[in-house]
């Protein structure tokens, strides 16, 4: 990943990840950034599922005329790319509708797409990831100052998510050591890992650590700020709300990464019914339980909180 | 114990440390439920963590539970043998399972007449506004029970409800809170 520095740390940058499709990662990222633009903040939305953009239809816009395509293809300008939305406060970059696939971007473009994410003069960049755990969805994910995980109640959806976080764990880990000059220790420990009696992540970092005193600094400090905010979506009953709580306990204990439960969204058919009238939801749906708890979450995520549960953290 | 071992527990059980013991209970039956086996989360992982580390963690939850409980029972004890804690000194005359501050308590013979429930709860460490909040029940209401202002309380078939909740919140046997109680306000009816 490539460390590039932030110019301007009055915006932060937040992406919506999760390894599975169909979890509500687009809608979620619609009603985020309405929200925070609702909010009276400036902000603006990338679409970075490459291959599967549609960020653009929660907006009622048909074809854009401009996306990321041209940002690939041409040395268009990130900001030049954004096109308005019914909040005059907020754009939106749409995604590369066209050819290139999400393991095509060069490593150079996607270097200079991330600069250019970082310098956008807002103080919002709501990023839209793709599903799966390519590494370049690991990376865009990485630069995020609040990585956000949309999840459903679901067992596909909580082992790819499980998979997600895992996986960005290990590219934070490797990239950072790279950064110091360790580049391949990380991987070499991993695939000989059965030799080192290593059987997870977990034990990896803490072989790591235990090993390299040095190492296990850099880890502590870089580490230090890797949490994950999540949030459950398409709720149905008490036992899906405490599944945020379930997942917190089981990441700090069996992979120590902090998860922060932000806040679920209840099953409700009038979001489809938004969805489907390619209206913001945030804009239109104002009165419902969901658009009130998805208030709760950006607040939540804003401010590092968390939702409360039945049964509590205590 | 020290203050690490606190620490530990209080990680364990995934409480800060001002947690109330009606919190550390919750948390404590959401874990046990949740490393109890069958949850989609630990399904998801089960390739990668063994069976002996979910039963390592249910004896680590156990234990944290009863040690930070004790330690708050005796908490409370030091603070009523203090005259810290709210009401002391002003025990009620019944005096059925009254033990002294720091033992444990022998529940099994105490009737549960209002002023009972009160010691047990206050034993435990938990204020009335805290079950009045977990239960959404009044605060004056649960103190009228407590105090046994039979005339103020509601149906009977509203307080088998109250009651059972509150014995869930004190950790008690549902059953036996009812029959007591309900002994107790039913002879008040006969005879008033």
């Amino acid at each position: 990943m490539p460390q590039t520095t932030r110019t301007d740390k009055e915006g932060e940058i937040w992406a919506i990840g999760g390894g599975k499709g169909g979890t509500g990662k687009t809608f979620f990222a619609s009603s985020t950034g309405t929200q925070l633009a609702k909010k009276g903040r400036r902000v603006v939305l990338v679409d970075m599922d490459i291959g599967g953009a549609n960020l653009h239809s929660f907006f009622g816009i048909n074809r854009p005329q401009k996306s990321l395509t041209s940002f690939f293809e041409t040395s268009a300008k990130l900001i030049d790319l954004a096109v308005n939305t019914d909040l005059p406060n907020m754009s939106l970059i749409t995604g590369d509708i066209h050819s290139i696939a999400s393991d095509n971007i060069k490593f150079v473009q996607k270097l200079r797409l991330f600069r250019q994410i970082m310098k956008l003069n807002v103080q919002n960049v709501i990023i839209d990831l793709g599903a799966g755990s390519h590494a370049n969805t690991l990376d865009t994910f990485l630069i995020a100052d609040k990585m956000i995980v949309v999840l459903v109640p679901e067992v596909i959806a909580v082992e790819n998510m499980y998979h997600f976080i895992k996986n960005t764990l290990f590219r934070k880990v490797k990239l950072t050591l790279k950064d110091y000059g360790f580049k391949e220790i990380v991987q070499h420990i991993w695939d000989r890992r059965q030799s080192y009696g290593i059987k997870n992540l977990k034990d990896l970092i803490d072989y790591l650590k235990a090993s390299f005193s040095y190492i296990g600094t850099i880890l502590d400090g870089e580490l230090a700020n890797f949490k994950i905010h999540l949030v459950v979506n398409m709720v149905r009953s008490n036992q899906d709300i405490l599944l945020g709580a379930s997942i917190k306990s089981v990441l700090a204990k069996f992979l120590g990464v902090p998860i922060l439960y932000s806040g679920y969204v209840e099953y409700n058919d009038v979001v489809w019914k938004s969805v489907r009238e390619r209206k913001p939801f945030m804009l239109n749906y104002t009165a419902t339980g969901c658009a009130k708890q998805i208030e709760t979450i950006v607040d939540n995520i804003m401010h590092g909180r968390e939702v409360n549960v039945p049964g509590g953290y205590g | 114990m020290t203050d690490e071992d606190i620490k530990r527990w209080q990680k364990t059980l995934e409480v800060g440390p001002n947690a109330s013991v009606l919190d550390i209970k919750n948390s404590y039956l959401r874990l046990r439920r949740l490393y109890g086996g069958g949850s989609i989360v630990l399904e998801s992982l089960e390739d990668e963590f063994p069976e002996k580390n979910r039963m390592k963690i249910l004896v680590d939850l156990e234990e944290a539970y009863t040690r930070l409980l004790e330690l708050r029972r005796n908490r409370a004890a030091l603070g009523r043998a203090a005259g810290t804690a709210p009401d002391a000194g002003n025990v009620d005359g019944s005096g059925d399972g009254e033990a002294a501050p720091g033992t444990p308590f022998s529940i099994e013979e105490i009737i549960y007449s209002g002023p009972a429930l009160r010691r047990i709860r206050e034993r435990l460490g938990i204020e009335l506004t805290e079950i009045s909040k977990q239960l959404k029940l009044r605060a004056e209401l649960l103190k009228a029970m407590e105090e046994e202002k039979f005339e103020v309380l509601p149906e009977e078939i509203y307080l088998k409800t109250h009651l059972k909740n509150i014995a869930a919140c004190l950790d008690l046997k549902p059953g036996k809170v009812v029959d007591d109680y309900l002994g107790r306000f039913r002879e008040w009816k006969r005879t008033k």
